[in-house]
């Protein structure tokens, strides 16, 4: 070798280590975009907010149980309420590092890039899912939550705190949104039409006033004074996602896509046919082995043994709307707000008639799972059964929600705890000694990695268990 | 290697590793949560260039002393390549084309690259081959850190002396004397595109894009990561150096570690890349050799060791927010809490009251508590082993038993065994033949409590009698013993769920390696032109002599990673028997 070629190679090592500017080249990730963009990333956030709260762990696993429009037929420990601290770890996990985070930079964009309406449909996903989570957990981080750089341990806010400051977010929210301003793109929910946002949000305003109403019922009817009948969500214009097609489907079609563990429960299943009511079809399939009532539900909280006896083929499965690929998550409906008023109009919180309102709410509700026909639907109103109790308000707008918002678990979840009606029989081996359960355990990851935080809200709030009360329920 | 002056040597080595691999999994029509089946091809590629020019300097400098320095430079760059195609859903069964699927392709690619440039130094120095200094020095510069931080500098010092000869204290009873010490500094960078956050893509809902925020919050400001060690050690020969002892004793801090720390997800993230503060490291090792017999033709040699570490996580980020490190997370957290046992295992534990005992619930299933517990653990008190040799003539025979002693295991796989009933750790209380209590529910309503049927009572009304009752021994929140009885399924379910019932000690004793050798006779060998040869029987993982966990082996990991502690219906480890032959030229 010549001593050049040495002294070549020399120089080239030495000017080679000095070059930072092609070290850093190097250093440029090939892979992902360095600049977010609002419309994907708002895509992202309905969608995947969507297939969490749809989904089985939430949905199928969880609420739907408590609330007994599903049953399990296999795997029935969760059906008995045997949960564990992993548990309720991935709707936590998913809403925060998820959705939330998602949320909160298309929020920061809207400000960055001076669109005020990213802004504010930012800040009516937000609530949407910070209402999810409190509604499940209670005291959750809100202030300090998706704030990494300041908050890496961030605190638990009480649930009154974050029921408030969610009703001044989605006022905010419906102020800024403006029909005429700068367009928006990747809305997946009201492709883009503004004043559909506004009607979101301040129907979900009027959700979380109707929350709080047996705790402050006075903030709650001066929340409720403050939003436009006409702003809210009405006829055609619930905010559901629509699914597509594979891989785009709905989560729940995906589940029965290879998982057969749920059946339609007992308990809705009679109190339908009871009710003569036309969407018991809908909700539930007859059984695959033909048998005398047809449709069969499955008690709730059988032990495994029991509830294989029950067989596969004897018992309904979830009807077929639910398990279509296409079928949407269903956020808030028309038959909700008009339930909605129909409550408030009953605690004397506005001057509307409880019992129209109630009786349009059922109405939408039908139309909502294809039933339309008039002569069906009066006289399903006309039964004694169904029709209004201006002497129990809770009673009939419990039982009558409970059945619109079947499928919605969280949301049924909430307002049955809220409203407690109907009166359900838990699970018949329970492991609660004859209880329900009432929220979620907080996940067991907290303990580990935010435990100062996590025991400040135990204080707080009681013993972390399912059990413990929340905030909002009073009765 | 060019030798251009005196004492000077030139050293030019330019290499490339390159690797390939391509991969094709094929999932068949009706299999198990794929009933569609489904087809992916997968391709990576990884390759390493370096570029290493080193000069050595080598001279005697007089008769007492040596001198050797060496300096260099090297240049390395590494890429990594990988595409992935997949149908994940087959059009019609048995054809395995990515062209024969019902749902559109999923597709991604990756590619990475990484350059570090280096420069570095080392010198010798020994003084009448009984004293030893070594002394190295190394810059790298990092294109995985920031432009201000991507350059390190870390030297190293190690000393030796043979005792034994500078002071010439040599004898029969002590025939060698060696200390040594050392101190080094070694830094490290991170892996590529850990400093700027990106958004990676997720699949398009139908024509519309999807991007997200990384769960993993990156860190701009990443400085490189330093570990300091210092070591002392000697060696001992005494006996004509028929007994030799090593001695070790190690200090390690770790400063700055880049790591991948978990945090609550309400955080916005899962986890956020940290230069994290101190972690420490000490640990003492030992071995022996002796020879106690060696007579004509007989040899019987043993060699012992033993090691015992202590690792603690001592900061992790500046302010004191975050108290523990997630090593790992699968049914229990395995964590290092600051100023605690690195490898801890948090998890559900029984509820006790206040005199320890468990308390169960009006159920008489046992309670957990809602505070995770930690449950031990995974490093080991101490390890060691002691391999034999006996030789006599061209036989030897020769067998090593280890054992590692403390360290907690979870095991899933045991936890999984309660939940279905297969163990047969389940089969008390089963029935009445292995001690199942007879029990009924009143009116055969099974969402009354079960009632226990004593001696030759018997049923009020007719009611089915099981035979399977069990009674968990726990006291009830009044501090009452508990009597009420559980159907052995709901007990051994109940038991699933607390992950204190499911650790175990990990440790054990086991019978490693057993080997026979014999040497073949010099006139068979001659024979084919070798030298010498010897065929041998080997035998690894032989026996288990004594463990504490039941049902697997104590060794049986969930992965390879740092989150040891747990298992869950993990493959098996495996026994190996073998013959070698060996022959020399």
């Amino acid at each position: 070798m010549k001593i050049s070629t040495i002294l070549f190679a020399v120089l080239f090592i030495f000017s080679a280590a000095s070059c930072s500017d092609d070290l850093e080249r190097t250093n440029i990730n090939p892979n992902e975009t360095p600049v977010a963009q609002p419309d994907y990333l708002l895509t992202n956030a309905i969608k995947s907010t969507a297939d969490t709260y749809w989904g089985t762990t939430n949905n199928l696993n969880g609420t739907l149980l408590f609330v007994q429009h599903v049953a399990k037929i296999q795997y029935t420990d969760v059906d008995r309420y045997i949960f564990t601290s992993a548990s309720f770890e991935s709707p936590w996990k998913s809403f925060y590092s998820g959705s939330l985070t998602d949320i909160s930079k298309i929020i920061e964009l809207g400000d960055q890039n001076a669109n005020p309406n990213y802004k504010g449909v930012g800040l009516v996903l937000r609530s949407w899912v910070f209402l999810l989570l409190t509604d499940a957990y209670g005291d959750i981080p809100y202030s300090e939550a998706i704030d990494i750089d300041n908050h890496i341990t961030p605190k638990y806010d009480a649930q009154k705190d974050v029921y408030h400051s969610l009703l001044n977010d989605l006022k905010t929210a419906a102020g800024l949104i403006d029909p005429s301003g700068k367009a928006i793109k990747g809305d997946v929910l009201y492709s883009g039409n503004l004043n559909k946002w506004i009607k979101f949000a301040n129907s979900l305003r009027y959700r979380i006033a109707l929350r709080i109403a047996d705790r402050e019922p006075e903030l709650a009817q001066s929340v409720i004074s403050e939003i436009p009948k006409d702003k809210l969500i009405g006829d055609g214009e619930t905010a559901q996602l629509n699914y597509l097609a594979s891989p785009n489907q709905n989560p729940i079609a995906l589940f029965f896509e290879t998982r057969d563990d749920y059946r339609v429960s007992k308990s809705i299943v009679e109190t339908l046919r009871s009710l003569n009511d036309p969407r018991l079809p809908v909700f539930a399939n007859k059984t695959e082995t033909a048998t005398p009532q047809g449709y069969v539900g499955v008690p709730n909280g059988l032990t495994t043994t029991d509830a294989s006896n029950l067989g596969f083929s004897k018992t309904s499965k979830l009807g077929t709307y639910f398990t279509t690929a296409q079928t949407p998550a269903v956020i808030l409906t028309t038959a909700e707000v008009l339930f909605d008023r129909a409550e408030a109009a009953a605690r004397g919180f506005s001057s509307e008639d409880p019992q129209d309102l109630y009786n349009q709410a059922i109405t939408a509700s039908f139309k909502q799972f294809g039933i339309t026909d008039a002569a069906t639907i009066s006289a399903y109103l006309a039964q004694s059964g169904v029709a209004y109790d201006a002497s129990n308000f809770r009673k009939s707008i419990g039982n009558q929600k409970w059945i619109a918002l079947f499928g919605q678990g969280l949301e049924a979840f909430a307002e049955w705890r809220r409203l407690d009606y109907p009166q359900l029989t838990p699970a018949v081996a329970g492991v609660l000694n004859g209880k329900f359960p009432l929220r979620y355990i907080y996940p067991g990851s907290e303990q580990s990695l935010n435990l100062k935080s996590y025991q400040a809200a135990v204080a707080h709030q009681g013993t972390d268990a399912l059990t413990t009360k929340l905030w909002f329920d009073v009765y | 290697n060019y030798k251009f002056w005196e004492n000077f040597t030139a050293n030019l080595r330019i290499g490339n590793d390159h690797y390939n691999d391509r991969r094709k999994i094929r999932i068949a029509y009706g299999t198990n949560g794929t009933p569609y089946g489904s087809y992916q091809e997968t391709a990576y590629a990884l390759n390493e260039n370096n570029v290493e020019l080193t000069l050595d300097y080598n001279k005697k400098l007089s008769d007492d002393f040596a001198l050797d320095i060496l300096a260099g430079g090297n240049l390395q760059s590494n890429y990594y390549e990988s595409n992935d195609q997949k149908a994940p859903k087959l059009a019609v069964s048995g054809l395995y084309t990515l062209n024969n699927s019902r749902d559109p392709l999923v597709s991604s690619s990756y590619y990475s690259q990484q350059k570090k440039n280096s420069v570095f130094s080392s010198g010798q120095l020994s003084f009448r081959n009984y004293a030893f200094l070594n002394v190295t020095a190394r810059n790298d510069w990092s294109s995985t850190l920031p432009v201000q931080n991507n350059s390190y500098f870390y030297p190293s010092v190690n000393a030796s002396v043979i005792l034994s000869d500078a002071l010439d204290i040599k004898s029969d009873a002590l025939s060698y004397l060696k200390v040594r010490g050392g101190w080094s500094k070694v830094g490290k960078d991170s892996d590529p595109y850990l400093l700027v956050n990106t958004y990676p893509f997720n699949t398009p809902f139908g024509s519309n894009p999807l991007l997200t925020v990384n769960d993993k919050s990156l860190n701009s400001k990443l400085k490189p990561e330093t570990t300091s060690s210092s070591e002392v050690g000697t060696e001992i020969g005494l006996f004509n150096n028929r007994v030799k002892v090593d001695l070790s004793y190690y200090n390690t801090n770790s400063y700055n570690q880049i790591l991948n720390l978990d945090v609550s997800p309400s955080t916005g993230y899962n986890s956020k890349l940290l230069n994290a503060g101190k972690i420490n490291n000490r640990g003492f090792e030992a071995q022996l050799n002796v020879t106690p017999v060696s007579t004509n033709g007989f040899k019987w040699d043993v060699t012992a060791n033993f090691a015992t570490n202590r690792s603690k996580v001592l900061k992790l980020d500046d302010a004191g927010l975050l108290q523990s490190y997630r090593i790992d997370t699968y049914d229990v957290d395995i964590v290092a809490p600051i100023g605690q046992k690195y490898g801890t295992l948090l998890g559900t534990a029984y509820l006790r009251n206040d005199k320890g005992q468990i308390v169960v619930d009006a159920n008489g299933i046992p309670e957990a508590d809602s505070n995770r517990k930690s449950l031990g653990s995974f490093q080991p008190k101490w390890t060691g082993g002691v391999t034999n040799t006996f030789s006599y003539k061209g036989v030897t025979l020769s067998f090593l038993v280890d054992a590692k002693v403390g360290g907690s295991l979870y095991s899933g796989s045991y936890a999984t065994g309660l939940y279905t009933g297969v163990l047969a750790q389940t089969l008390p209380g089963r029935d009445a033949e292995h001690g199942g209590l007879a029990y009924y529910y009143s009116g055969n309503n099974k969402s009354t409590s079960p009632v226990q049927l004593i001696g030759s009572a018997s049923v009020p009304n007719g009611e089915t009698v099981y035979h399977d009752g069990i009674i968990f021994k726990g006291v009830t929140e009044s501090g009452a013993a508990n009597t009420a009885i559980l159907p052995a399924e709901q007990y051994y379910k109940a038991l699933y769920g607390i992950d204190e019932h499911n650790v175990f000690s990990s440790t054990y004793v086991k019978l490693r390696e057993l080997t026979l050798g014999f040497a073949l006779p010099s006139r068979w060998t001659s024979k084919l032109g070798a030298s010498s040869a010897s065929l041998s029987f080997i035998g690894r993982n032989l026996w288990i002599i004594h463990k504490n966990v039941p049902n697997i082996d104590p060794e049986t990991a969930l992965n390879t990673g740092n989150g040891q502690g747990q298992e869950d219906l993990t493959l098996p480890t495996t026994r190996s028997l073998g013959f070698s032959l060996r022959l020399n030229f």
